[in-house]
């Protein structure tokens, strides 16, 4: 402050700055480190320029050959993508069977124990730091290839997931409620089930739908890692360079996902008049 | 005196329904502070932003120095609209910027893209920021940002980002309508005394007939969306402007 | 007593609306365990199995080999830093041409949305798998992947971002007489800030997990010792890859968090 003062009463040849100090330096901290990370990074990082170039001679032949459309396999790759929405949808359905209990295990406000919701907080918050696509590699070779493998590994991401998210919505609107019940003598039972169940659940449903969005996707993943679906097909049509049923996969894919967020939207729509 | 802006039958409608105004005539000299008065939903912000063609007019002219603005081209929009100041009621600040900054987005209408993309303003307009800004007693909080002020400060750095256009003509929105009575007095005075001093002209749309009264050299009476009165201020009689303001409170108890 | 009636009549409809979308749920988690040959004993049986393999074939983890993992950790973080930065520019300028209120021209708002929408419904180890098929297998597929993908998810959110900004700055600089250029940089981008900053860590620590499991299909780091070890069955060297992942992975959340926590 006292530099800009002096900056303003100072000699009339001496340039004015204008901004904000602290903004401006916060601004140009960030950018500058990261401006300097992202150099190392290039240095560091050994990327063949051979590659590049090679690679760019093969990508027309490649965009060529991925113009053209097949749709021999379309009822398999048809069915592939339900088995990966279903996988997605079972592994959702019953992580939310879990999380449910759990997030009022673990919520400040509401949990039983201190020290079992502290506990259960840390292991939800190691779980979710492995990728999925981890867990099911996991999950594949302890109990074989297929769909339960898929849903298994996508129940831990998605329950460590929806407990985090649950715990905070509970923690964010129910204390107030909690009073009330606690003061008419309600037990743990009744802050959960009379109390905090119908403000939060509008607010659930909407953590499903987006986890839902997430899973598919990680579902597709999850085929290209031996768990079935569609992402099976995909990569087995890369492995085999088979262009033209790739196609048809990666719109399919496109198509699925789009309709998904467009029905998704619809349902967050209704519940938003249906709450208000 | 000379004429600043000529309004010829103005209308405005949104949505090919809402007829917001309907043949406004109005004539502003240098000089001249003329209050807009008229209840809720009157028309007063459409017509101010009409002016400055912040909204498209439907039909009419709009001539300010000889120059027709609702022809203008773009270039032409923005010489016009450098020379003319906006005040708003919610003082529309950037936040995040410094009030120096703020203050100094008034150049922007006479500089290239390149030299407003870099902020390249030249040391004698920061330094008419700063003199703008000790006038009207902020002196203290130039470099603060614009999100620490309070609503009356707010409100006098607009003024100061108004003033360094040198406008000829100054357009305020309801300026002091979201400002407690005595930041609203502040407020006003300032518009007031410097708009006087520096014969610029001002329209001033207001909630509050006396205070319509107190600064005005004119005041113009809007009534959905026509013009209903335009007189001096002795005029203007309490029957008159329960005359302006009666239908919309009577509708407003039917809808209840 | 009619009024009454009525609003019995109404709850009653409620009340069986209710029961048929409860049936018509219930319909649809059966068809879908059935399509995937789901049943409640074969779960019951695996959960204890994958439990069971975790702690006994993962621990206790085997660091012999920490060392032959620094590279390809460090491979993990640089391509999640140059993924992020490379798609947060390019994500910047489609984000401007996306939002309804910064957007040059409409046309362009449309096109550059479905391009957006595309690249994003497709997961970016779908694109890198695709992507090894042109570049040949090592770091630089995985890393256009990421960036496509990146790219297209923070042009999304940066757009809603932008039109969350109110138009009051915007009509400001606008009535002075500025340029579009300078709405840009005077109105929009001081406001967008936070959000920028916020977003584009959210999408590092997003990279750092994609980056992480690259190698799976065959674009470089620790996924390719997280699937090598696995594939010979050397599991107590893949926990300790994967203990090296989930303390990265926590440091740089402890990192952003704070990083997010300071900026005004
Ligand atoms: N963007 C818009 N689209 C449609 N109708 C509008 C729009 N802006 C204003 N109107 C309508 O035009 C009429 C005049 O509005 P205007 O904002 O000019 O009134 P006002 O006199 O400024 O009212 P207030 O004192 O409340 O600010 C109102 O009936 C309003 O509903
Ligand atoms: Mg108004």
């Amino acid at each position: 402050m006292a530099v800009s003062q002096h900056s303003v009463k100072g000699s009339r040849r001496e340039k004015i700055s204008i901004g904000h100090k602290r903004t401006q330096r916060q601004q140009r901290i960030f950018f500058f480190s990261v401006l300097i990370l992202f150099i190392f990074s290039i240095v560091m990082i050994d990327i063949d320029g051979s590659a590049i170039a090679k690679g760019m001679e093969r990508l027309p032949v490649i965009l060529a050959s991925l113009t053209q459309i097949s749709f021999e396999h379309f009822l398999e790759m048809l069915a592939g993508m339900v088995t990966t929405v279903v996988i997605a949808f079972l592994a959702v359905l019953f992580s939310f069977v879990i999380s449910f209990f759990l997030a009022f295990l673990v919520a400040n406000n509401t949990t039983p124990n201190r020290y079992l919701g502290l506990g259960l907080r840390y292991a939800v918050m190691i779980i979710r730091s492995v990728p999925t696509p981890i867990w099911v590699l996991i999950a594949v070779a302890s109990i074989g290839f297929g769909p339960m493998a898929g849903i298994i590994g996508l129940m831990f991401p998605t329950s460590s997931f929806l407990i985090k998210a649950f715990s905070a919505q509970i923690e964010e609107e129910g204390t107030e409620v909690i009073e009330a019940i606690r003061s008419v003598g309600g037990t743990w039972i009744h802050v959960v089930f009379k109390g905090l169940l119908p403000t939060i659940l509008t607010g659930m449903i909407a953590t499903l739908g987006v986890r839902f969005e997430i899973d598919v996707h990680e579902s597709v993943v999850l085929g290209m890692v031996g768990a079935g679906g569609i992402g099976y097909l995909l990569q087995s049509y890369i492995q085999y360079y088979d262009f033209a049923n790739l196609t048809l996969g990666i719109l399919i894919v496109f198509v699925t996902m789009f309709l998904l967020e467009l029905s998704l939207n619809r349902i967050r729509a209704l519940l938003r008049t249906q709450s208000s | 005196m000379s004429t600043i802006l000529k309004i010829i039958n103005l209308t405005k409608r949104y949505n090919d329904e809402t007829l917001a105004l309907e043949g406004i005539n109005l004539e502003v000299s240098r000089g001249e502070f003329i209050s807009v008065i008229g209840p809720s939903g009157a028309g007063k912000s459409t017509l101010l932003r009409c002016i400055n063609r912040l909204i498209e007019p439907t039909s009419g002219e709009v001539i300010f120095l000889g120059q027709h603005v609702e022809k203008a081209n773009k270039a032409e929009l923005r010489k016009i609209r450098a020379q003319i100041g906006m005040i708003f009621q919610h003082y529309n600040l950037v936040p995040r910027l410094s009030v120096l900054e703020n203050v100094l987005h008034g150049r922007l209408g006479y500089m290239s893209s390149i030299k407003g993309l870099f902020s390249l303003y030249s040391e004698e307009e920061k330094e008419e920021a700063i003199e703008w800004l000790r006038k009207v007693g902020l002196e203290k909080e130039i470099f603060k940002r614009a999100d620490e002020l309070s609503g009356g400060q707010k409100q006098r750095v607009g003024i100061c980002r108004a003033m360094m256009q040198k406008p000829k003509l100054i357009l305020a929105d309801e300026p002091i309508a979201s400002l407690d009575p005595k930041s609203a007095e502040v407020v006003m005075e300032t518009i007031y005394h410097n708009c006087i001093e520096l014969g610029i002209a001002c329209l001033v749309n207001l909630h509050q007939v006396e205070i319509a009264k107190k600064y005005s050299t004119r005041i113009i009476g809007i009534k959905s969306g026509k013009l209903v009165f335009d007189d001096t201020p002795d005029k203007l009689t309490d029957e008159m402007s329960r005359f302006i303001y009666e239908g919309k409170e009577s509708e407003m108890y039917q809808h209840q | 007593m009619s009024h009454k009636k009525v609003t019995m009549d109404l709850k009653e409809q409620k009340k069986i609306k209710r029961y048929f979308s409860l049936i018509f749920f219930l319909l649809i988690v059966g068809l879908a365990m059935w399509y995937v040959d789901f049943n409640f004993i074969e779960l019951a049986k695996s959960i204890p199995v994958f439990l069971g393999f975790i702690f006994t074939d993962f621990l206790p983890p085997n660091f012999s080999d920490v060392k032959k993992y620094v590279g390809p950790v460090l491979d993990t973080i640089f391509v999640a830093v140059i993924a992020t930065c490379v798609s947060s520019f390019l994500a910047m300028i489609l984000a401007i041409f996306m939002a309804s209120n910064t957007t040059p021209h409409p046309v362009f708002r449309i096109v550059c949305r479905g391009i957006v929408s595309f690249l994003r419904s497709i997961p970016f180890l779908l694109w890198a798998a695709l992507l090894v098929v042109v570049f040949g297998v090592g770091v630089l597929p995985g890393l256009l992947g990421l960036i496509l993908y990146g790219t297209a998810f923070l042009a999304r959110v940066y757009a809603e971002s932008v039109e969350e900004i109110g138009s009051e700055c915007t009509e400001a600089i606008e009535a002075v007489g500025a340029t579009y250029v300078h709405q840009l940089k005077h109105a929009i981008i001081p406001q967008f800030i936070p959000s920028f900053f916020s977003w584009t860590l959210f999408m590092f620590e997003i990279n750092l997990r994609g980056s992480a499991i690259l190698g799976i299909v065959g674009a470089g780091g620790i996924g390719s010792l997280i699937k090598g070890t696995m594939d010979l069955f050397q599991y107590s060297k893949t926990s300790t890859v994967i203990m090296i992942l989930i303390t990265m992975i926590l440091v740089v959340e402890y990192i952003t968090t704070r990083i997010r926590e300071r900026i005004i």
